[in-house]
């Protein structure tokens, strides 16, 4: 039974060339000299990564989904962890309700989250403000970091935090010294899966994008919709670089498998 | 006692206040929203209370249709879904350490990237122009393109590999906890390969596979990129055409119905689903 049996090799292998061809072929037609969107790409050049900077909409959206993205990651980690502390430590009547609401945005497409933000925050004036954008990245990343911190504090152990007590320390030195460090891990999960929930989002801020602000995704799904040529394909060859040594970074300092794996039953 | 009352009252009040962000941003901009799109989806022009927009429904076939293409183009997604991850999460079950690690890498991170730039290298493949296309042509295979984006087979392809990942880590996460003395007590009491597998591993992962049929056929019932980019204009889905209510008709309570009966349909038949599973396994073990 241990022994390997090659079809299972050469099936796993066929899905990840599966999920990554996508990927591999956008980098080779970004270096075409042609006009048009072709396989295999004719001539070489870089003149689609010069006409980036012809489009300032491109570079801007990038700058400001970056943006979005740490905002989104900062406000996340906090909102969503101090709310997974208070429902861990204390116990009172509700906290499972609470519980099971903070969570309840994972079960919900994001098509309707997006829909009915639109129709709500056109009705209280916060539709295509930054305001409302925030709030709905908030709104998906939040129960990540809330699931990542419950599953931190699982193993938590609060005697540490009495004995500090007993020891004199202060609030705040317990704070820092005790449930900060032994929370690290869960903080940093939470921080980089909000990064990625707001940065790769398309379908909520569909809805909650103005003209004058828009993010990286956004843009290129809408210059998708109307033209298809190799300048598509130059931005997400900047993306897929820069999204490499990010995921790269991620996998030898923490492993995604980690990441992931606690996530795997989100969505 | 009177202390440990006023510590409890303290504490709540500690406890409140830390849930008090969280709580106001699931209100603001999730549980209000989705109560006023719900009453949206119920009034007429002049907020009078009507069921026009979903008997709409019953009385044009069009939206049926789009259901009904919706529900199909989701099962696909997820039978293809499963015949690939099933042997990928038993080669992930058989291997340990590195391997394990980087095939799981591998699997994983191509998904950290925006689905957008996903589907435009499909297009790249695909397409008209695509490598598959030029490459058979090339060879002679064929004489004019092979139709593969902006069909319904376009918009399978984009959803499998959006999705396949979760239904890999599913299964796997259920072969993981195999205990192998299983398989060792199987092989001496002379059950062949098949055997084993039919009566050891699948019976053990269908906790995985049931977790991750159902998360595959959720994503997929209410995915509108892809949908939106491969199907082209003659591949609409629910949320395709829910999006155009609300953005290109300005239709919102037509909109808002729509969002609801894809929400509505979409548990149903996940609900039937583990439903039917549950009965099924309730009875085989009661059988025996």
């Amino acid at each position: 039974m241990m022994r390997r049996i090659p079809w299972l090799g050469m099936i796993t292998f066929a899905v990840i060339l599966f999920v990554i061809s996508p990927l591999l072929v956008v980098i080779p037609v970004s270096l075409t000299s042609n006009n048009v969107l072709s396989f295999p790409p004719q001539g070489f050049s870089f003149k689609w990564y010069e006409k980036i900077a012809d489009r300032p909409e491109f570079i801007d959206s990038f700058i400001f989904s970056i943006e979005l993205a740490v905002i989104t990651a900062v406000c996340a980690t906090l909102i969503g962890t101090i709310a997974a502390l208070a429902l861990h430590k204390y116990d009172f009547r509700g906290r499972r309700l609470i519980n099971a609401l903070l969570l309840s945005p994972l079960t919900i497409p994001s098509l309707i989250i997006g829909i009915a933000a639109l129709l709500f925050f056109t009705r209280i004036s916060l539709a295509g403000t930054f305001w409302g954008l925030l709030a709905t990245h908030l709104l998906i990343s939040v129960p990540f970091v809330v699931r990542l911190t419950l599953t931190g504090l699982s193993s938590y152990d609060y005697t540490l935090e009495r004995a500090a007590y007993i020891l004199g320390a202060k609030p705040g030195h317990v704070f820092r010294d005790i449930t900060l460090p032994l929370l690290k891990p869960a903080l940093i999960s939470g921080f980089i899966f909000s990064f990625l929930t707001s940065f790769d989002n398309v379908t909520v801020s569909l809805f909650m994008v103005s003209p004058s602000m828009t993010t990286l995704p956004l843009a290129i799904f809408s210059y998708m919709q109307e033209t298809l040529d190799p300048l598509v394909a130059s931005i997400s060859t900047v993306v897929i670089l820069l999204s490499l040594v990010f995921i790269l970074i991620l996998e030898f300092v923490f492993g995604l498998d980690r990441l992931f794996g606690s996530n795997s039953q989100s969505h | 006692m009177a202390g440990a009352v006023q510590s409890n009252k303290g504490s709540l009040r500690t406890a409140l206040l830390l849930l008090t962000p969280g709580l106001v941003l699931l209100i603001v901009a999730f549980l209000l929203p989705m109560l006023y799109i719900f009453l949206q989806s119920v009034q007429d022009e002049h907020q009078q209370f009507t069921m026009k927009q979903y008997l709409l429904f019953v009385q044009d076939p069009y939206y049926a249709q789009v259901l009904w293409r919706t529900i199909k183009l989701s099962l696909y997604t997820v039978a293809a879904s499963l015949l690939l991850a099933y042997p990928v999460a038993m080669f992930m079950a058989r291997t340990t350490g590195k391997l394990r690690g980087i095939v799981t890498f591998l699997i994983i991170s191509p998904h950290l990237i925006s689905v957008v730039i996903r589907n435009f290298g499909w297009v790249v493949i695909l397409g008209d122009k695509g490598w598959i296309n030029t490459t058979l042509l090339n060879l002679g295979l064929i004489d004019e393109p092979l139709r593969l984006l902006y069909n319904e087979l376009g918009v399978v392809i984009g959803l499998v590999d959006s999705f396949v990942v979760y239904m890999v880590l599913s299964i796997a996460t259920s072969l993981y906890a195999i205990d192998t003395s299983l398989y060792k007590a199987a092989g001496i009491l002379g059950a062949s390969r098949l055997r084993a597998f039919l009566t050891i591993t699948l019976p053990l992962s269908l906790p995985g596979m049931i977790a991750g049929i159902t998360l595959v056929f959720s994503l997929s019932m209410s995915a509108f990129v892809t949908p939106a980019l491969m199907g082209g204009t003659s591949v609409k889905v629910m949320p395709v055409i829910a999006y155009e209510k609300i953005m290109a008709t300005l239709n919102w309570p037509l909109g808002a119905a729509l969002s609801f009966l894809l929400l509505a349909s979409t548990y149903a038949l996940v609900a039937l689903f583990t439903r039917l599973i549950e009965t099924k396994r309730y009875k085989e073990v009661f059988s025996s």
